[in-house]
């Protein structure tokens, strides 16, 4: 370890940037969330539209309303509920999807099946699946998880099988050299090599399963029942509960930051650590 | 048949190599008739596109001969395995994701090592090819010249019947390269591993090898082979002789030849 600390102090100093790029990223982030909040503020408080508040809700009471809605429960409760079927399905479309590729990779057959496929379900929208699943699964989280594992498969099946594709073929005769072949060569050499669009496939896949999971619930939501953002979305809009649609808005916001926050962790502890993909 | 060529390591008999190409398939070897005898270090020379690379992927179990036939230890039918373990031209052979010492440790545990004797192992031979610094790094962190270390000391760990490297140095500036060189002439003196080793530098040959396997021609064939044992250094005569023999049978002329015999 010490030789890389050696290596990194003999490096000449980074060039000065200068001004607004000075500054920290955390800063600069502070002040143009600030500056969005303020110009926010500035639209309810001179606009007509804006200072409607049962068509618009201020910055502030989007707050009471995020923090009564976590304090309460309601919005805790639909937060989890929506995440729940997103980490479901998300999670059966990730493991079919592996399956997919792994079967791809060790067969001509499997990947002519696989891009075939990919090629006429990827294109689909998420929720475009939603009518069939509700006449297969009746109103249930099984149509919903079904609809997620739908919009998720293909684009990770379609990353991993790139990634597969373009390993380098030195690492795989390496791997083949000393000893491996069959699930273990996949397993331990392709797979690993393969990491680089395996996360970059599941960013995609955590993304549309969002999209089809809240515009899923929208579709419930009018039926009621124990639901998710969406629901919570849909009953706020039907009382005319204007700050609570706003809440719910930037809970998803907020998860959204937060899980691009726990990628790039993960990035930073593979593929970066790994010099598989720069910083 | 002499009774070298019965205990030979790697028996090559014939042996005709091509590959497929958009334009139909290409014959890269004619010919190639030639043995290696235990702890022997055997280069296989020749000019770009001559097929010598191919010939040592055929030896590894890459590809198989369309004639002809190549046995090591007694066994025919190649396939990919650790006992002819390979060092490649290119620097990422290594696996990015592993450490070096799990880089040289990992492929001795899915051959049945335990954990812990793999990782002592791994360290012995870390040692020898003088990376004990860098045990903890990952290959990115890792200059070209260190990389191919880990390679060779990755393949010498598994301990394989036949050392095969593909020009292993090819891609490493000139000081560095020699030094290499002197590096893998101790190292093989301390292991006795049988080498096979592909270049085209004459030099390379000289300063490694025992024998030095001529490939020529286009589809080629084994034109000679050259014992170059007792060349001495790259002062002495001898050494200055058999370096122009090998230059006039790769058909290289003084123009050609950019690296001088003797600088000083």
């Amino acid at each position: 370890m010490s030789s890389i600390t050696e290596t990194a102090s003999a490096l000449p100093a980074r060039p000065r940037a200068a001004g607004w790029a000075r500054l920290p990223l955390w800063l600069r982030r502070v002040i143009l969330l600030a500056a969005i909040v303020g110009l926010w503020q500035a639209y309810v408080a001179w606009s007509e539209f804006g200072g409607n508040p049962l068509l618009f809700a201020s910055p502030a009471d989007t707050a009471t309303a995020f923090w009564d809605g976590w304090r309460d429960g309601s919005l805790a409760r639909a937060t989890w509920e929506t995440m729940r079927l997103l980490l479901i399905g998300v999670g059966i479309g990730a493991a079919i999807a592996a399956l997919f590729t792994l079967f791809a990779s060790l067969s001509q057959i499997g990947e002519d099946i696989l891009l075939l496929l990919t090629a006429i379900l990827n294109p689909l929208p998420g929720v475009a699946v939603l009518p069939l699943a509700l006449l297969w699964f009746g109103l249930s989280s099984k149509a919903i998880i079904f609809a997620i594992a739908n919009a998720t498969i293909w684009p990770i099946a379609i990353n991993l099988t790139t990634g597969f594709k373009t390993v380098n073929p030195t690492i795989v005769a390496a791997g083949r050299n000393i000893g491996l072949k069959g699930v273990r060569l996949v397993t331990d050499v392709l797979a690993p090599a393969a990491l680089p669009n395996a996360i970059s496939g599941l960013k995609t896949a955590w993304a549309f399963g969002w999209r089809t999971v809240v515009a899923a619930e929208l579709v419930f939501g009018v039926v009621g029942g124990e639901g998710g953002l969406g629901t919570y979305i849909n009953n706020a809009k039907l009382y005319l509960f204007t700050s609570k649609m706003f809440a719910a808005l930037l809970s998803i916001a907020i998860l959204g930051v937060a899980f691009e926050l726990l990628f790039g962790v993960l990035e930073r502890r593979t593929i970066v650590r790994w010099g598989m993909q720069r910083s | 048949m002499s009774s070298t060529t019965d205990t030979a390591v790697l028996r090559a008999e014939h042996v005709q190599l091509g590959y497929w190409t958009p334009d139909g398939f290409t014959l890269a070897v004619q010919d190639a008739t030639f043995s290696v005898a235990p702890r022997e270090k055997a280069i296989v020379i020749g000019p770009s596109g001559c097929g010598k690379s191919t010939l040592l992927k055929a030896v590894a179990g890459f590809i198989r001969p369309t004639a002809g036939r190549i046995h090591v230890s007694g066994r025919e039918k190649l396939e990919p395995g650790p006992d002819r373990a390979v060092v490649f031209q290119e620097f990422d052979q290594l696996f990015p994701w592993r450490s070096v010492l799990d880089n040289v440790a990992y492929p001795l545990r899915i051959n049945g090592w335990k954990r812990r004797d793999a990782v002592e192992r791994a360290r012995e031979f870390i040692e020898l090819t003088s990376l004990g610094r860098s045990a903890d790094r990952y290959p990115h962190q890792l200059s070209g010249g260190m990389k191919q270390r880990v390679a060779i000391a990755r393949a010498l760990a598994l301990d394989p019947a036949m050392l095969l490297m593909d020009e292993p140095f090819g891609s490493l500036d000139m000081i560095t390269r020699a030094r290499l060189q002197q590096e893998l002439n101790g190292i093989i003196e301390r292991t006795q591993t049988t080498l096979l080793l592909v270049t085209h530098s004459m030099d390379e040959a000289l300063t490694v090898g025992d024998n030095v396997i001529v490939l020529a021609g286009s589809p080629s064939v084994v034109t000679e082979i050259v014992d170059v044992r007792d060349v001495g250094p790259p002062d002495l005569p001898r050494y200055a002789e058999t370096r122009l023999h090998l230059r006039d049978l790769l058909g290289v002329t003084h123009e050609e030849d950019e690296t001088h015999v003797v600088d000083h």
